[in-house]
């Protein structure tokens, strides 16, 4: 059901699911980073576990964003903002909301391709999606790299624009996805 | 000559019928396992997800019958180098000197003490020397006649530290369990 402070505000709802996912995303790089040059040992074992982990979180937090957002649409941009600009926030967006998915699929189906099966820190395993593959999985791994990279380029612009609207044009486009603030059109 | 040969050819026949009863009687048939349809895998946990790796290469020498438990029997000789897990990084490492230690240990064995039955079927127990370690390790298993030959279906479990299997890094259970489980399916073709 539509909150009517939604029209000016995100709810809180959907900036918790903002906030928690931006940082599982940060801790996903970092446990990446760290793992990535390691040789196949106890230590990469591990650093891995927690990212498939925290990974396959993030899959389930997206899916439950994506079906709030259904039902509570996001504010609408500000009147200022020009044509381009709206389109670029909107494929920002867009972008998101492909790779919140894109990226813990490619991420689990890897993970099946090299017949390491994929549990959540230990409660329970998820299913493999494909048998063992070689090849498959090289061409996975490729395309989990290259998803990060566009990943991280994304949230530098998205960040970036964050900080314009707040500091250069002045407006609430980022004080409304922030808890404990108010906004002063409401 | 003819005098002395036929008490010899007596007792000569004597021992065949003798020997013949005491097979029908006791001992237990002898098969060999048909590689190409037989299955020997393990299941281990790493970091909360199972994992399977087979054996390809093992020979299973076995005497069985239910009515001669007795001198029912299992020989079962593992070529550990064999071993595959469906991933070659995962492989090198259980095959290297922190783990299976193929280089100085490339076989296994499996050899029944005895056999008992059970409610479901078979028990044994045995001994297993894995990576210069002995130690007796129990299995389930149910034998059922099939053609000529048999089908031998089981399994065991087993604590990997128990042999030594996992030193250095590998001896923490954080990572991989301490418990592994062992199946099988063997198809049993009668000894020639």
């Amino acid at each position: 059901m539509p909150i009517e402070a939604s029209r000016t505000r995100y709810t809180p709802v959907a900036q918790a699911l903002h906030w928690i996912i931006a940082a599982l995303i940060v801790t996903q790089f970092t446990l990446a980073w760290m793992a990535e040059d390691l040789p196949l040992g106890a230590h990469k074992l591990s650093l891995l576990a927690r990212h498939k982990s925290f990974g396959m979180t993030v899959l389930m937090l997206a899916v439950l964003r994506l079906s709030w957002r259904l039902f509570n649409p996001a504010p609408p941009l500000p009147d200022g903002m020009s044509k381009i600009e709206r389109f670029l926030a909107r494929a920002t967006h867009v972008a998101f909301y492909v790779l919140l998915f894109a990226q813990p699929l490619t991420g689990w189906l890897m993970s099946s391709a090299k017949n390491y099966s994929v549990s959540w820190f230990g409660v329970f395993t998820w299913p493999d999606l494909i048998g063992p593959n070689e090849r498959a999985f090289d061409l996975l791994k490729e395309t989990h790299g290259l998803l990060s990279d566009v990943l991280f380029a994304v949230a530098i612009l998205h960040i970036l624009a964050a900080l314009k609207h707040h500091f250069w044009n002045k407006d609430d486009v980022f004080r409304r996805m922030l808890p404990f603030t108010t906004t002063e059109k409401q | 000559m003819m005098n002395s040969s036929r008490p010899l050819g007596l007792l000569a026949g004597l021992a065949v019928t003798l020997l013949f009863t005491i097979s029908n009687d006791a001992l237990a048939a002898g098969y060999g396992a048909d590689p190409s349809q037989s299955r020997l895998e393990f299941t281990g946990v790493q970091a909360g997800a199972d994992f399977k790796g087979v054996f390809h290469k093992f020979t299973a020498a076995v005497d069985f019958s239910a009515d001669a438990l007795a001198s029912s029997h299992f020989d079962v000789q593992i070529d550990m180098s064999s071993e595959d897990s469906k991933d070659k990084d995962r492989d090198q490492t259980i095959k290297g000197p922190d783990v299976f230690d193929v280089a100085h240990n490339p076989t296994a064995h499996y050899v029944t003490k005895s056999i008992s039955k059970t409610a479901g079927g078979y028990s044994a127990v045995g001994s297993l020397t894995l990576r210069g370690v002995t130690k007796d390790v129990p299995i389930d298993f149910q034998f059922t006649q099939a053609g000529g030959g048999a089908k031998l279906e089981g399994s065991a479990k087993l604590k990997r530290l128990d042999f030594g299997v996992g030193q250095g890094e590998w001896k923490s259970t954080e990572m991989v369990n301490d418990s592994v489980k062992i199946s099988f399916s063997l198809l049993l073709k009668p000894n020639t």
